[in-house]
Formats: C-alpha cells, structure tokens, sequence
C-alpha cells in the first residue's frame, strides 16, 4: 500500500507517518482531464487579444496606432464596409438620376463631451472642392482654424489654438457654397452640433460603486483562538505591536502583531480591556471591581466602583468608567462625572476617546450622554433600533448602526451595512460575513479589500494593521495604504455636479438630499427652484469657479453655469452661487445657501468658460478666439471696484493676469465689457461680472485651484469620440 | 458527521500528468513573457497558450461543471490581463498567481453553486502496483479519501487540492490563497489530521 510520502515540505509539515501515509494516498489522486471545447480556448483568446489592442489604444501615440499595420488595415476595411453601405443605402434611397445630394457627418455629432484636444472631423460622401468648401465653413464660437484633408471627403478642423474651448457647445455649419468636385452645390447647409468636456476629468461621484477585486489585504494570519461568544472587542497596544484579547474562560491574553507565542495576563474572569496611551497600564473588569495591571512592575492595583463597571476608557492618565446609574473617573480617587437620570435599566456602552460623552442604551434606544454637562439626546428617534459601533479618532463623531452622527446626535452621513473600525488616519473598515470594505467618512472611496468573514475589525493605532474575528480564530491583516482624501474642492464639486445632475435629470428629492436646513430654505417656495420650469430646458452645467473660503477649510464657493436651450439650440444661461459647508472635514458637503444671477442670453458674442485663481495669478478662459486689441475690455476689480493694475497677456483663448497679489478672503470682480470683441468681430451683448475671493495664500490639500483647467498640450491624443480620428499626413487645403 | 461514500467505477484510469507548470523550470522564459505582457497587453497571448490548459483544467476540477468551468475560467484570464500592468514578480511563478485569481473567482462562485457532479467521481488514479486486488484497493481508498477531502472545510480543502492535485509548493499556495506559508502548512497539517481522524477505519490491513 501507499508508504510514506517524500516531498520534503510535507515531511516538515506532517511528521507523523500516519498523516505521511495519507498524504501519499492524496498525491495519487490525478483528475482525468477534463472535457475542452477548443472552440471556447479560441474564442476566449480572441475576446482577450480583442481587449488588449483595445487597452493598448490609450497607451500609444495615436499616430503609431493608427498607422500600425493591424489598425490600418482595419480602418481600411471598416472604411470600405462604410463605403459600401453608403452606396448601397444611398442609391436604394437615390430616384433614378445618381449622386445629387451631398451629405456631410460627424462621430462628434450631438456628441455631450468631446475631449478638448482633437479636430473637429467632418465626412462628406463624395469628393468635396477643397477651396469652397472650407471658405463656407462657420464655427460657433468663432474660432481661429486649419485646415486639412484626408483626401477629398474627409475635412480635419483643428483650432489654431490647438485644443477645442472646454465647457463649449460648438455649432460647425457647412454652407451652401460648399461644392463637390464636380461643382455641385450642397442643396441645403448642414451643422454638426456638440458639446465639450472640462479640461479636466469630472470628480468622482459621492459614491461610487464598489471596485471587486481580489483581495487587497497582505500579511493576514490566525494569531489566536478566541471564544466565539466574546463580547470585549481586542485591545491594540500604543505601539501597534501587541494585542490584548480576552480568551477563553474570560483569560486575558497578549499576542505579538506580528504572530507568535501568546501570554496569558490573567487566568480567569476578565473583561473590557483598556490599555492607557502610554502602553504600561492595562485596565479591565474582574469581579465587578476594575484592576489595573502595570505590564512593566507586574503588579496590580483594585478600584471598588460603587456600581459594576461596564464601560473603561483611558484619557490620558485618567481612567474613565461607566456603570448603571453614570459615569466616573478615577485618577487618585473617584469622581462621578455625570449621571444618568433613569428609571429603568440601562447600560453605559461606550465612553468617548476624550472622556466628554459617553454612549448608553437605555430601555428601547441608544442614548448620547454629556459626561461634563449632564444632558442627554436620543440616538436615531424612539424606538430606533442600533447598535453603537465606533468613535472617530477626534471624539467628534460616532457611529450606532451604519449612521454617522455628531455630538448633537444629528446624523452626518449614512454607511453601507457593516462592522465599523475608524481608523486615526480616518478610513472606515466594513466587515461582514462575506467581505471587509473601507470607506472614508464621507461616503467615498468605497473599495472591497477582500471576500471572506471579517467580524468585529479593530484598527491598530498605526492605521496599516487591524485585527479581526472569523470563526473561533483571531486575526490580523495589513490594509492597503489609503489613498490620499480628496481635496476639499474636489469634494465639494462631486456633492455640485451630482446636486446639479439631479436637477437637470428632473429627480427633486435626490437633489434634495445635497441640501442642508438653509440649503433647503433657500430652494424652498418663492426662492430659487430645485426644477426649473421655463420654455427652456436646462441642457447642462458646468462649474466655473470652486474655491475654499481661506477663513474657513470647510466652506467651499462654486459657481455653477446652468445653460437652457431648445432642441440644439442653447438660449440662455444662469449662474448659481453655491455655498457648501460641512461640520469638520471627514464629513460630507452639503449645499448651505445658493442664490443666482440674472439670466443672461447666449450665442452673442464671447463667453468666459472657466476660471482659474491662484493667489499670483487669474486665467480666464473664453470659448472662442479674441480680437487681441479688444481684450483690454477685460478687467479685474478689488472689492471697492477700483480696478487691480495689472496688464493681462492673452494668448490662444486665455487671458492671464500674473503677478497679482490677491487679497485671501476679499472680494474681487472679473468684469467682461461689451467693448471685447471675438474673432467673429461679436461683442457680448451686456457686461459680464463673476465674483470670486482672493484664495488662501499658500492652496495646499484642500486648496482653491478649480477643476476646470485648460492646459493644450503640443500632441495629439486619441480621440474619445467613437469613430472621431485625429488628423493624419495632411494633405495641402 | 461526515458521509462516506464508496463509488467504483469512476472516468478510465490516466496516467499521472507530468505537466506541472507550476514547478516549471523555465523561469527565464517566463519572466520575460510577464514583462513582454505588463508593457504591452497585446502579448498577453503567450501567457494565455502557456497556461489555458492547467488553470481550465484546475477551475473544471473544482465546479465540476463544463460551462461553469468555461465561465470561470473566462473571467480568470480577463482578470489577469486587465491587472497585468500592476502584476509584480516576486520571485513566485507567474501560475500562482493566476491561480491566486481563480481560488477567489471559485470562492465566489461556491456561494451560489455547489458542484452538481458527485465529489468522490472526480479522484481517479493511476497507480503501479504489482496485484490487480491491490490496485483496486488502492484506488477505493484515493476516492475515499478524496470524498473526505471535498467535505472539509472550504480553506482546509483548497491547500490539500493545491498541495496534492496541483503538486502546488508551499509558498506557491500561499500566494495563491493570499496566506502566510505558516498558515498554509496549518491548513494542511489540519486537513490531513482531519482525514486520519474520519477516514480512520480506512488504513488498509497489513
């Protein structure tokens, strides 16, 4: 029969002939093979390489993709497949007499954001008159052009400035004295009509969906069996190296982070471990009565609390408990802090890290109580069900349930389900029966770490590390590093876009939920309206300015154009003045105030399109090419309306005042005069004024800098419009 | 309790498959395709033809199902090549870690679905014994065995199939089960006792 097996890692592993033995009978075992459909290898290999060369498209140049053989002969064909079909439906449409109608095409096309760095493609189904054809070519804005063939039906329009205007809805029509190499005429003008996109990408959305992925957590390992039933979570030490965890028959144990021997403190009946910031003192409940273990001296000392402690918590060098009837500190003596007025039982649960609230149930709910001042509110109404979970780091916030909420008891954000870990770095871990996510505080960067059980997570103070329970076993892992949070622009222009998004999308009450109290007042009746309601309808939004009050880290400003159109025509234009605020920068912004301008008309003349301040330095974007000498209608106002002495520089849709010295927080005006003229010699048809405040002088993380921001790079990049392609080899117009 | 089940006549016997990858020498070769495949997605496809056969051929023995096999096997690869830039060599063949994904891709799919074709089938043998009563023996204690094996529990059962099916290394099964190699020497130095305990009354008679 089978002997003993001798694969060496076995031998380490097994020892015991007996296990030997059946490991041997296990390596015998082989799977027949299974049953291929070679169909399936070939067609899963083709839908790989098909992903590939498509991934591989954002990586090249395009001109090494589209000039690579394997593409170009695909272009080739896709173009007499194009070809082809063209004829065919064209002639089955065609009354007898042949080609007399020309028609014109675009991939950018209705197209709602166009990347700003490629030509504007216009496709003609028979050879064009290079000379007519481009003389009766007119862009809206009007816009300084090149132009270049792909033969004789394939016109590139390429901004001289190299890049399309962000934020723009451009309109190219095509005359009727455009003709055809055989001197026909166009019958009717035709326009292509899209919009771009910022210049930068949009921020990520308040929430976004969860990334699956295989499991992002390293160094994960048992380091202890532990009763299934333990109700004290385990207890990090200060230095992230150590773990104290209350074992079986209520033992209290040490375990190394990083695995190893496990140490048992004390033998029996322990509970609710705290170790004290310094590391040395280790308090927990034993008999009613808390001992404080001196980890160095080994020696312990006994506080008799009047009533059976059920929550410890050190600040500092004090220790913090709370019982039935309040809560008590205890440095040299006992001294009741605050007390529960009740009249029936409840529990204090959970004392906050600086000693000033503590969490308690009470008869049918979870209660907030002020240790310093007595009060007390009532967490999640009546009746709420929830189970208290976490503390933020600052004490500021606590979660109870999957709500987040401040010391008022008012809820700040909500969490997916899950079991909470708030780590001092302040990313939230979620665990569960099937997986563990981390999630900011906000509701952001919601990222699956792994599959698998994870209960009760417990951060290490380091941030990197936490412990966890699944099955009779503890834990630890290391997280990956969080990325950094986002800037408090950022953040408040993805709360902006997906308020505006839902506005546009005719959905009030999720609008409505990016409001605040005031937020609300200020939408309410006889104020501004949520939907607007007009002949026009509100097409798009873009933001033109976003900026951190400098005051205050946690107020934003965004102004936002709101543009209104009929069919493809955009009429008119407001701009909303946001305001939003949040408690403290791990929560999420909420709109605290909006008012907005007059509606203004578009189409006449220049329109300023984004907007970037720094505390040197103003560029102020146009969606269309200027008359240099007409630029000094453009100025710059300090808050008295005195005009800012310094001389722009306008070069390719931009214009820059350099060398400021604005004020952080004061009041400045941007003011467009009518006397500015586009290269279409349009004025605007009445003064144009945006507002803004000098920006903090220094914009680190949380800074001024608005995501619109216009930077023409010299190189092409592919296009993001399907089928659009950037110029190749020109030929001479 | 567990259930033992005795089936004879399972597939046709096969000889033991000498292709194990996993352990394959031509380390050189292959770190070159990786890095061909990390700058350019497009040379995927080597790695593709490389190890098709034994990742199919380990998803198959898990689901048990050919489709399902197909689907998982699918979704192992478009993985790979779309974390193909971010894949680090750590000194570990790069079939661990494709491994490392189907391991996850066939927990997830075990929430939802059991294996539908009967466990102790899927064990064959071959074995060079002298008397034909032997062999029969032999092979009656691998199923048994093996049946044992698809009733541990689900951490356990993977580090025996990697270790004993795919004649895995240890710090290979690491890799592929995102554990420490301590951990995977638990794991099977657990299922292994835990076999000797069910599977007790197994030891044949000298």
């Amino acid at each position: 029969m089978s002997g003993p097996h001798f694969d060496p890692e076995l031998n380490d592993v097994l020892q015991d002939p007996e296990l030997l033995r059946l490991a041997g009978v296990l390596s015998q075992g082989q799977t027949p093979a299974p049953p291929l459909d070679d169909a399936f290898k070939s067609a899963l290999r083709r839908q790989l390489m098909d992903m590939a060369w498509r991934s591989a498209e954002g990586k090249d140049s395009w001109w090494r993709l589209w000039l690579s053989p394997p593409r170009l002969s695909w272009i080739a064909a896709a173009a007499v497949v194009v070809m082809i079909a063209s004829v065919v439906i064209y002639t089955a449409a065609q009354p007898p007499g042949g080609f007399n109608q020309v028609i014109i095409e675009s991939p950018q096309q209705d197209q709602s954001s166009v990347a700003l760095h490629q030509p504007i493609l216009v496709s003609f189904n028979q050879p064009m008159d290079h000379p007519s054809t481009e003389k009766a070519v007119q862009i809206t804005p009007a816009t300084n052009v090149d132009y270049a063939w792909n033969g004789d039906a394939q016109l590139y329009i390429q901004p001289v400035s190299g890049d399309l205007a962000p934020n723009t809805q451009y309109q190219v029509t095509i005359g009727p004295g455009a003709l055809t190499k055989n001197q026909q005429p166009l019958s009717t003008p035709t326009t292509i009509t899209f919009v771009t996109t910022q210049s930068t990408p949009a921020p990520p959305s308040p929430s976004p969906t969860p990334r699956v992925t295989t499991s992002l957590l390293t160094n994960q390992q048992q380091l202890a069996t532990i009763p299934s039933a333990a109700s004290s979570s385990p207890v990090w030490s200060p230095d992230s190296t150590a773990i104290y965890y209350v074992g079986p028959g209520g033992a209290l144990v040490s375990v190394p982070a990083k695995g190893g021997s496990a140490a048992t403190l004390v033998a029996t009946g322990a509970s609710l471990p705290t170790i004290d910031p310094a590391g040395g003192l280790l308090a927990y409940v034993r008999a009613g009565k808390i001992e404080v273990l001196s980890l160095k001296a080994k020696t312990t000392d006994v506080i008799a609390p009047p009533f059976a402690p059920t929550a410890l918590r050190w600040v500092g060098e004090t220790l913090y408990f709370g019982t039935s009837e309040g809560v008590y500190s205890y440095k040299d003596t006992t001294v009741r802090r605050a007390g529960i007025q009740n009249d029936q039982a409840v529990n204090v649960i959970s004392i906050s890290p600086d000693g000033l609230f503590a969490v308690y149930q009470g008869a049918s709910s979870l209660f907030l109580l002020d240790v310093a001042g007595g009060g007390n509110v009532q967490l999640g109404g009546s009746g709420a069900a929830g189970t208290f979970q976490a503390w933020s780091p600052n004490g500021q916030r606590l979660v109870y349930g999957n709500i987040i909420a401040d010391l008022h008891g008012k809820t700040v954000s909500t969490l997916p389900d899950g079991e909470v870990a708030w780590s001092a770095q302040n990313v939230i871990l979620l665990g569960s029966d099937t997986g563990i996510y981390s999630i900011r505080p906000d509701g952001t960067d919601l990222t699956k770490l792994a599959d698998g059980t994870f209960h009760a997570p417990v951060w290490a103070p380091d941030s990197s590390t936490f412990v966890f329970v699944r099955g009779d076993a503890l834990y630890d892992a290391t997280a990956p590093t969080a990325k950094p949070q986002a800037s408090a622009t950022a953040q408040a222009s993805a709360v902006v876009n997906a308020f505006m998004s839902a506005r546009r999308d005719n959905e009030p009450d999720k609008a409505r939920g990016y409001l605040d109290d005031s937020g609300k007042a200020a939408y309410g009746s006889g104020n501004l309206a949520l939907i607007p309601s007009s002949d026009l309808q509100f097409k798009r939004f873009y933001i033109l300015v976003v900026e951190v009050d400098p005051s205050s880290p946690n107020t934003v400003r965004a102004v936002v154009r709101m543009v209104f159109g009929k069919d493809k025509q955009e009429k008119s234009a407001i701009e909303e003045t946001l305001i939003l605020q949040r408690g403290q920068d791990t929560d999420p912004f909420l709109i605290d105030g909006a008012t907005a301008s007059a509606p203004r008309d578009l189409g006449k003349g220049p329109n300023v399109v984004s907007v970037k301040v720094t505390g040197s330095q103003l560029v102020v974007t146009f969606d269309s090419d200027l008359l240099p000498n007409s630029v000094g209608g453009v100025v710059l106002q300090d808050s008295t309306g005195a005009a800012v002495q310094v001389t722009p520089v306008y070069n390719d849709r931009e214009l820059t005042f350099s060398g400021l010295q604005l004020t952080p927080g004061a009041r400045y005006r941007l003011v467009v005069q009518p006397t500015v003229q586009d290269v279409g010699n349009r004025n605007p048809a009445a003064e144009y004024d945006l507002d803004f405040v000098g920006p903090a002088a220094e914009p680190a993380s949380g800074g001024s800098a608005p995501p619109p921001a216009p930077s023409p790079s010299p190189l092409p990049t592919p296009t993001t419009v399907p089928g659009a392609s950037p110029i190749p080899t020109p030929t001479p117009g | 309790m567990l259930e033992l089940v005795t089936v004879f006549g399972g597939p046709p016997f096969e000889p033991a498959q000498a292709e194990r990858p996993v352990s394959d020498p031509g380390r050189g070769e292959e770190r070159e395709l990786v890095e061909r495949a990390k700058r350019d997605p497009r040379e995927f496809g080597a790695l593709y033809d490389r190890h098709f056969q034994q990742i199919y051929r380990f998803v198959y023995s898990r689901v048990r199902e050919q489709t399902a096999a197909e689907d998982v096997t699918s979704e192992v690869f478009i993985k790979a090549l779309k974390a193909i830039p971010r894949y680090q060599d750590t000194g570990r063949p790069f079939a661990a870690w494709l491994y490392q994904i189907a391991v996850n891709a066939i927990a997830d799919r075990y929430r939802s679905l059991r294996p539908s074709q009967p466990l102790e089938d899927f064990h064959d043998l071959s074995v060079a014994g002298p008397a034909l009563e032997e062999q029969a023996a032999q092979r009656d204690e691998i199923r048994r065995v093996w049946a044992i094996v698809e009733e541990l529990p689900a951490q356990q059962r993977m580090a025996l199939v990697l270790k004993f099916q795919e004649d895995m290394k240890i710090e290979d099964i690491a890799v592929a089960m995102g554990k420490t190699q301590g951990a995977v020497k638990l794991l099977i130095h657990r299922g292994v006792s835990r076999l000797r305990e069910v599977a007790g009354a197994l030891r044949p008679v000298d």
